[in-house]
C-alpha cells in the first residue's frame, strides 16, 4: 500500500497550541510518526538569569497558562529553601488550597478539549461551563482567573475568611455533584467508551522508559505522586487517596483524572476547614545565598521540577525547569504507532498535552 | 531508593571519583562523576537499585567549563554532576538506556552545544530553523534586545529583519 505523508500543525484547527507532527500513513493506520516543538519557545529560562527573584516569580507564572499557580510555587518554594525562610502554615496551607483548585480546574478543562475531540459537545460544555465555578472562585480569592499571583516569595499575598470559605464550600457540593454525572458519562455512555478504550495505551514498562509521569503514568499503572511521595507545602497534613488505574488509554487517563478531580475537592474542603491561624507572609532579603536546590511538585500533568543556582546576588545564575509535557511528549510516537487516523486528535487530547510549557 | 546504599555502590565502582556527596534542599543528594564514568554509572543505578527515573537534564555554562546534571528521583533526588569542558564539549548518550533522555539531551545539546555522541536526531529542537545565533544559554552570548542599536536611540534594521522571518544577522 502507497504511504501518505500528512503534516499536522504548527497551526491546525485541531490543535489548541502550535505543534508540527508529521504522520506517515498506509491507508487508515498511522505507520510513522515525527515531532517538531518550539513554535512556543519564549526563552524563558535565559530570561530568568536577567530578572531578580522577586521580578522571576511573574516570569515564572507564565511558563504555563493552566497550571501557573504550581509553577511559582516550585519556584517560591525552591527559593524559600535557598534563604532558609520559614514560611507561615496559614500561607502553605492558602498555597495548597490554590494548587488544588487549579488542579480541579486543569482537569475539567481537559476533559471539555477530550469530549470535544471525540465528538461528544455535550460533555464539553458541561465540562466548561462547570469549570467556571472553580475559575469564579479562583478570580475571588486573587483577581484572576488564569495568572493569579498569590505566591511571593516567604507566603502568599491572599487571605480568605471565614465567611468566604463557607461560600466556596457551598459551591463545591454543586461541582461535586456535576463531577459525579461526568463519572457516569465514562463509565456508562458508549460512545464515550468505543472513542476512548483501548486509544492511546502506554503499559506501564514503556512508561517508565520515557519518564512519564503524573496521571498519564498512574493510569498506566504506576503508583507515583509527589504530593504523597515527597509532601511540600501543607500536603503532609491531608489525606488523600493517589487515583491509579491499570489500563493505560485515554479512558483509564479519563477516570484517573476526573476521580483525582473529586479527590482535590476533599482536600480544598480539609483545607478549608482547618485553615490555622496566623501571619500571610514572612519578610525575604532581596539577596540569596550561593547554593542550589531542586524543588519538585506535582503539577496537574505530573512531577513538575525546578532547578535553581544562585551565585549570592539578586539574580539567579540559573532556573532550569522541568515541565511534565515534555516525557509526555517523548512518549507520543509509542501511542501514534499504528493506529487510526481518526484516533490522533484523541490520543493527543489524552496526554494532556501544554506545549507553552514544554517549549518554554 | 537508599541514598546511602547508592552512595556506598558508586565508591565501590568508582573509586577513583570525586563524588563528594552533598545534601541539598529539597532533599536531594549531589554526586560529582568524570564525564566518562556517567554512562555506566546509570548504567549500574538501573540494574542493581532499578533507578530509571531521570527527572531533567540541567546544562549549566558556569563561565570555566560546561555542567551537566542528571536529575534522578525515586523516593527521594538523586543528581549526578558532571563537567566538561567549554571547547568541544561532548559526551556520550544515554538514551539506549533511558529512552526519556532524548529529548532532555537535544535540549541541551542546543541551548549549551553539548553534543551527545551517538544521539541519532540531533536536529533542531526549540530553537527556529533559521536560527543562526549561538547557543543562547553559553555565557557572553548577548540577547536578541542587546544586539539592537538601542544606544543612538534608534531601532536597529535587525529587529526588524527578524519579524519579516529573514534570517538573523
Amino acid at each position: 500500500m502507497s504511504r501518505i505523508t500528512i503534516p499536522i500543525g504548527p497551526q491546525h484547527p485541531a490543535l489548541k497550541e502550535p505543534l508540527s507532527l508529521k504522520l506517515v500513513a498506509e491507508g487508515e493506520r498511522i505507520v510513522e510518526s515525527a515531532l517538531r516543538i518550539g513554535y512556543a519557545h519564549r526563552g524563558l529560562e535565559r530570561i530568568f538569569q536577567n530578572r531578580n527573584y522577586v521580578q522571576n516569580v511573574h516570569v515564572v507564572e507564565r511558563v504555563c497558562g493552566i497550571c501557573s499557580h504550581v509553577h511559582t510555587t516550585a519556584y517560591c518554594q525552591g527559593v524559600e529553601a535557598l534563604l532558609g525562610l520559614e514560611v507561615p502554615p496559614r500561607a502553605l496551607y492558602l498555597r495548597t488550597l490554590l494548587c488544588e483548585l487549579e488542579r480541579i480546574h486543569s482537569h475539567l478543562l481537559w476533559l471539555g478539549v477530550l469530549a470535544e475531540h471525540i465528538g461528544f459537545t455535550t460533555i464539553f460544555m458541561y465540562a466548561w461551563r462547570d469549570r467556571e465555578i472553580v475559575l469564579d472562585i479562583m478570580e475571588e480569592l486573587s483577581g484572576g482567573r488564569v495568572a493569579h499571583a498569590v505566591n511571593v516569595i516567604g507566603g502568599v499575598r491572599i487571605d480568605i475568611d471565614p465567611e468566604y470559605a463557607h461560600s466556596i464550600l457551598a459551591r463545591f457540593d454543586d461541582l461535586e455533584r456535576q463531577i459525579e454525572v461526568f463519572l457516569g458519562v465514562i463509565l456508562h455512555e458508549r460512545t464515550f467508551q468505543v472513542r476512548t478504550h483501548g486509544i492511546g495505551r502506554l503499559t506501564a514498562e514503556q512508561v517508565r522508559r520515557y519518564c512519564v509521569v503524573g496521571p498519564v503514568a498512574r493510569a498506566s499503572g504506576i503508583d507515583v505522586d509527589m504530593r504523597r511521595d515527597a509532601p511540600y507545602a501543607a500536603y503532609d497534613q491531608l489525606d488523600f487517596r493517589v487515583i491509579v488505574a491499570h489500563e493505560g488509554d485515554v479512558w483509564a487517563r479519563t477516570m484517573v483524572r476526573t476521580m483525582e478531580s473529586v479527590e482535590s475537592l476533599q482536600m480544598c474542603r480539609q483545607l478549608l476547614h482547618a485553615m490555622p491561624e496566623g501571619p500571610l507572609a514572612v519578610r525575604a532579603p532581596r539577596r540569596v545565598p550561593p547554593g542550589e536546590v531542586v524543588s519538585r511538585c506535582e503539577a496537574p500533568r505530573g512531577e513538575l521540577v525546578y532547578y535553581i543556582r544562585s551565585d549570592g546576588s539578586d539574580r539567579p545564575a540559573r532556573v532550569k525547569v522541568r515541565t511534565p509535557t515534555l516525557p509526555a511528549l517523548a512518549a507520543l510516537s509509542e501511542q501514534l504507532q499504528d493506529i487510526n487516523i481518526a484516533d490522533v486528535p484523541t490520543v493527543l487530547a489524552g496526554v494532556d498535552l501544554c506545549i507553552a510549557c514544554a517549549d518554554r | 531508593m537508599n541514598v546511602d546504599l547508592v552512595l556506598e555502590a558508586l565508591h565501590e565502582h568508582f573509586p577513583t571519583d570525586p563524588l563528594e556527596p552533598r545534601i541539598v534542599p529539597v532533599d536531594e543528594t549531589i554526586v560529582t562523576l568524570t564525564p566518562e564514568n556517567v554512562r555506566p554509572a546509570v548504567q549500574m543505578l538501573i540494574e542493581r537499585f532499578d533507578l530509571r527515573h531521570l527527572s531533567a537534564i540541567t546544562g549549566i555554562d558556569t563561565g570555566d567549563e560546561i555542567e551537566l546534571l542528571y536529575h534522578f528521583w525515586d523516593g527521594q533526588g538523586l543528581t549526578l554532576r558532571t563537567s566538561l569542558p567549554r571547547e568541544n564539549s561532548h559526551t556520550v548518550t544515554l538514551i539506549d538506556l533511558i529512552p526519556g533522555a532524548a529529548f532532555y539531551e537535544r535540549e541541551v545539546s542546543e541551548m549549551l552545544h553539548v553534543l551527545f555522541d551517538g544521539h541519532p536526531t540531533p536536529d533542531r529542537f526549540l530553537l527556529p530553523d533559521d536560527w543562526e545565533g549561538e547557543p543562547p544559554l553559553r555565557r557572553g552570548v548577548p540577547l536578541a534586545c542587546q544586539t539592537d542599536n538601542l544606544e543612538n536611540g534608534e531601532l536597529s534594521d535587525q529587529r526588524h529583519s527578524r519579524f519579516k522571518g529573514e534570517a538573523r544577522p
